[in-house]
């Protein structure tokens, strides 16, 4: 397996000043300040092969930023060492360029007042592109981003979503061998997410890019990755093949009942109130209640999926039922409330 | 070094575009420069109506001085128009973009900008030099060559105050301190300042190098000063890149929302 990017114990700690509120406090940091050692990636152990598609998950504040930021060359590390295409990054930072695209969803590389197209020349310039390559390059990336109604159009007059769509045509310019990126779909609509996700999958499947990405959105990782790190406090919390993480990790199901209209009373929380068991079995916990769709969150260690259905239908007339695995977030914020009470999840 | 060439080409072709984006703005910007430093060569104009020669300087020296000085800093402006803002994007974190890319940051950093301003100061100091310079070819070599070198000094000295930011995190008070000061050391003629002024305007403030410029260059070249201002330009220069790539490995980013513009 040939590797894209390993780290070694790599940390990064910044030194913060703290300061007490009010006037007096300033007053006091001004003569007598008082650091503090924050340590924002804990010596972390990565490593991605090459074609692989790895999201790095985590709250704000876990480190992912600043993990990609060290992991291309814009942070040199505290402690520990990495080598990105075979090169290390904060040594090598303008031969790795070459070889790597960057998007950061808060940090445009597009001119705001020009158009996307004269963007793209500069950057045709900045990595040295062959012109007549270039221009393929660029009419192709065109096409597949569907760019074509607004390459000629100012920055500041695209929407948020074509912005984007630009960021990431531009970083592929250069046939980059793995593309960071830092919260791509930070802020878009549906629609363009998911574009945004097809063209991302397209260009790793035909030119075997290694993504590595950041990201809040739980789609962006289930839709886009093979694989997910999940740190929290600056270390790696957990390690896991995406499809694995959720069945591995959780153990429950979420069950949506519709009652059926002849069911009297109307709304399901009366009828739960009247005639469903009381109390719930264990390992069932009721969720939420809207209408009469009754949400229920099932731990399949504790209950059977077979009885619970059955006695689910006994019970009630049923117009509608789906039994449905945990959404990522759902099962991030599972694996967080494993760590506060055991201390720590082993991957 | 020929496709750094031609990026840093590309780099000035997309700032131009950018600039005339909105061409009336670009127009009254540079214009007001222009009338702006009019204004103060008029007040030296009666300055010297009444006072003819002020320590070996008449009023032809001063317009010299204002033509080094706004051609200087103009031509520096406009091609590495973020030199005076260093210390502002390094505090605040917006040098990702120029370090993910593979050209030299401080290079790519300071052309990614043009100060529309500075294309006034500079069409200033080209019609300050027609109207009271020297202009047999001589005299118009000496006038580049000044230019230059001002120029540089500007750049040098900026990359100095700005990389503080790597060290003492918000240094954009000190450089538009130095900025503010050290414009208006150049600006005024140096035969003014005496002892220990003029020493540090010839060492630490390198501004006494341009506001020597008409006499010790362009009226009666002195080799010594010449040389003595090509080193200080040098120096400047290469210490504030120096300095500017050791704080690279101190750079500590930031996650405030930022466009190229």
């Amino acid at each position: 397996m040939k590797l894209a990017l390993e780290a070694r114990a790599l940390g990064k700690t910044f030194r913060v000043k703290e300061k007490r509120a009010g006037v007096r406090g300033s007053l006091r940091s001004l003569f007598a300040p008082e650091w503090k050692e924050k340590t924002a990636v804990d010596r972390i152990d990565l490593s991605v092969a090459t074609g692989e598609t790895v999201a790095l998950l985590g709250p704000n504040g876990a480190g992912k930023s600043t993990t990609i930021k060290m992991l291309t060359g814009i942070l040199h590390p505290t402690a520990g060492e990495a080598t990105v295409a075979g090169l290390t990054p904060w040594r090598e930072r303008t031969k790795l360029a070459y070889r790597i695209g960057t998007v950061f969803g808060q940090k445009s590389q597009l001119w705001y007042h020009l158009p996307p197209v004269d963007t793209f020349e500069l950057i045709s310039r900045v990595y040295e592109l062959d012109r007549r390559d270039y221009a393929k390059r660029r009419d192709r990336l065109v096409e597949r981003f569907e760019l074509g109604p607004y390459l000629h159009t100012p920055v500041r007059k695209l929407s948020l979503g074509e912005r984007m769509r630009c960021e990431i045509a531009a970083s592929f310019l250069h046939r980059p061998q793995i593309l960071f990126l830092d919260e791509p779909t930070i802020g878009l609509d549906v629609v363009v997410k998911e574009r945004i996700r097809e063209i991302i999958r397209e260009r790793n499947r035909e030119e075997e890019t290694t993504v590595f990405l950041t990201s809040h959105d739980a789609g962006d990782v289930e839709e886009l990755c093979s694989r997910a790190i999940v740190i929290h406090h600056g270390g790696v919390l957990v390690d896991r093949p995406v499809a694995l993480l959720r069945r591995e990790l959780l153990s429950s199901k979420t069950v949506t009942v519709t009652l059926a209209d002849s069911e009297d009373p109307a709304t399901a929380a009366e009828w739960f109130g009247r005639r469903a068991w009381a109390p719930l079995p264990e390992g069932v916990e009721l969720a939420a209640i809207e209408g009469k769709r009754v949400r229920l969150s099932v731990d399949l260690a504790l209950t059977d999926m077979n009885q619970l259905l059955a006695s689910l239908t006994q019970a009630a007339r049923i117009a509608d039922l789906t039994v449905e695995d945990p959404t990522l977030e759902d099962t991030i914020k599972h694996i967080y409330g494993m760590e506060k009470t055991k201390g720590g999840v082993s991957p | 070094m020929s496709g750094t060439l031609r990026f840093l080409l590309a780099s000035w072709k997309v700032n131009l575009a950018s600039a005339l984006e909105y061409r009336l703005s670009f127009f009254l910007l540079a214009g007001m420069m222009f009338v702006n430093n009019t204004i103060w060569l008029f007040f030296w104009y009666l300055f010297f109506a009444r006072f003819p020669v002020v320590s070996g300087w008449e009023i032809g020296d001063v317009m010299l001085l204002w033509a080094v000085s706004a051609g200087g800093f103009g031509w520096a402006s406009v091609l590495f128009g973020n030199f005076p803002r260093i210390a502002t994007i390094v505090s605040s974190g917006q040098l990702d973009v120029y370090l993910s890319q593979p050209k030299p940051v401080l290079l790519n950093m300071l052309t990614s900008r043009m100060s529309v301003t500075g294309a006034g100061d500079f069409a200033f100091g080209l019609i300050v030099f027609l109207w009271a310079g020297d202009l047999t070819p001589r005299g118009c070599l000496l006038f580049a060559c000044a230019l230059l070198l001002a120029g540089v000094l500007f750049i040098g000295v900026m990359a100095i105050a700005g990389s503080l930011a790597f060290w003492i995190g918000n240094a954009e008070g000190i450089a538009s301190q130095v900025f503010g000061g050290f414009i208006s050391l150049t600006i005024y003629p140096t035969g003014i300042f005496r002892g220990a002024a003029k020493v540090i305007l010839f060492t630490v403030v390198p501004a006494g190098f341009i506001g020597y410029m008409p006499i010790g260059l362009m009226r009666e070249f002195d080799p010594g000063f010449a040389a003595a201002a090509f080193c200080a330009a040098a120096i400047f220069s290469a210490c504030g890149a120096l300095l500017f790539r050791v704080g690279l490995a101190r750079y500590a980013s930031g996650n405030a929302m930022t466009m190229r513009n």
